[in-house]
């Protein structure tokens, strides 16, 4: 019963995982924002006991089969992210979400350094514009995240 | 104290993740162990997969619903007149193939003129910008293997380079990480194509100031390194830039398959 409840954290990220396979057109596709990290740094903020480093890692594993990138590549940078999450999320809960979006705009961005390190290393240099734009649109779009997903964390009873 | 333990605790668990991770992109990249990490958790996403094409699939359904009774008509006559010029030609073709096969027996070569091919369609395209992959719907299931040549009804478009039961995927050969041989028709100088990233470019480096080659020149595959079958058109010489310091020229074409829009492909089984 309890465990059900939970359901609502791996639905979100599957909706997370879609959105990233999602075909778009060649000139958006760079602004695609990490949704997988969005979702994840959320549930990290809301249930840090619950959602760790076992999650970053598993959740990593399966973005980088479904992205086809380097097996470790999501992973590193998730398990990364969601590090240093879980050392300042008591303090980033109560901010103003402006000011949270501040913050994930940070973590994207760390996220976005690892991806493009391993990318660079194997000889394939990211774009500036896709370096900083996929991160800045994930900070345009985490006020709608954190809202639909507490709505449905509160509507699952999980606190 | 608690406290601190736990930190430290949790430190140590994410030291040992990087350290996992960094490992895995190692072994990921040099050698193929984790293949089947990779074909397991991809066969648990194919649902997904199916999900996101759903709209595309969707929509070109709603399209031929509607697709009113008189443009049917006309369509009809229009395949029916096509039909019955390609039927002529390849009257022609017959003969010309038997003739073919015939000096082909004379001079004692024992290539064969057709090649088994698996219909596939598309599934998805390109998830990552850096790259150029897509995912065809015919897998191991129905025998196709890595390395099998894909082309669609214009030209090459890439190679299987994963495959799943269900499901395979393939590079472009515009990836930025894919190379084809090459011969000019024209000329008969052989080369080699590199991706640049881009569905409209392929790039020929290094080719000898002295090299017989135009604008409009068309490129199909040598058959060199045994991966792509022989003589399949791959691209047409758009621009010739010449640099003078060193004696090379640098040649781009344009792939001649639809790598961009293509929905029904034909994957190559290599002849033995």
């Amino acid at each position: 019963m309890s465990k059900l409840r939970y359901l609502v954290i791996y639905l979100s990220l599957v909706v997370a995982l879609v959105l990233m396979i999602l075909p778009l057109p060649d000139w958006v596709q760079i602004y695609r924002p990490n949704w997988v990290a969005l979702v994840l740094i959320y549930w990290s903020m809301a249930l840090p006991k619950r959602v760790g480093l076992w999650f970053a890692f598993f959740t990593g594993i399966i973005l980088d089969t479904s992205q086809g990138t380097l097996l470790g590549q999501h992973t590193l940078a998730l398990v990364i992210i969601i590090f240093v999450n879980m050392n300042f999320y008591q303090r980033i809960r109560v901010l103003a979400l402006a000011q949270q979006a501040m913050y994930v705009f940070a973590l994207l961005l760390v996220n976005q350094v690892v991806v493009a390190w391993v990318e660079g290393v194997m000889g394939r240099p990211t774009p500036l514009l896709a370096f900083f734009g996929a991160p800045f649109i994930g900070m345009l779009i985490w006020p709608w995240v954190f809202v639909i997903l507490r709505d449905a964390r509160r509507k699952a009873l999980l606190s | 104290m608690k406290i601190l333990l736990q930190a430290r605790g949790a430190s140590l668990q994410a030291l040992f993740f990087v350290v996992i991770s960094v490992a895995m992109m190692v072994v990921d990249h040099r050698f193929h162990h984790l293949e089947v990490v990779r074909t397991n958790i991809s066969l648990a996403l194919s649902p997904l997969r199916y999900i996101v094409s759903l709209p595309a699939t969707g929509g070109n359904w709603l399209n031929d619903w509607f697709t009113s009774h008189t443009e049917l008509l006309e369509e009809n006559a229009a395949l029916r007149a096509e039909g019955r010029i390609l039927n002529a030609r390849l009257q022609k073709l017959e003969i010309l193939a038997e003739e073919n096969a015939r000096l082909r027996s004379l001079l004692g070569s024992a290539r064969k003129i057709a090649d088994d091919v698996i219909v596939a369609e598309l599934l998805s395209v390109d998830q990552n910008p850096y790259r150029q992959l897509i995912e065809i719907n015919k897998g191991s299931s129905d025998g196709v293997e890595i390395g099998f040549a894909v082309i669609d009804d214009f030209g090459v478009m890439g190679q299987v380079i994963h495959v799943n039961p269900q499901s395979a995927t393939t590079i472009l050969i515009s990836d930025p990480e894919h190379a084809i041989p090459v011969q000019f028709v024209r000329s008969g100088t052989r080369s080699v194509a590199f991706g640049r990233g881009s569905t409209t470019q392929l790039e020929l480096r290094y080719l000898p100031a002295t090299a017989d080659i135009k604008i409009d020149d068309d490129l199909v595959t040598s058959g060199l390194g045994g991966r792509f079958p022989p003589d399949y058109p791959v691209a047409k010489v758009t621009a010739i830039e010449e640099d003078r310091v060193r004696g090379f020229v640098t040649v781009l074409a344009e792939p001649k398959a639809r790598l961009d829009s293509s929905r029904e492909v034909l994957v190559i089984k290599p002849r033995q």
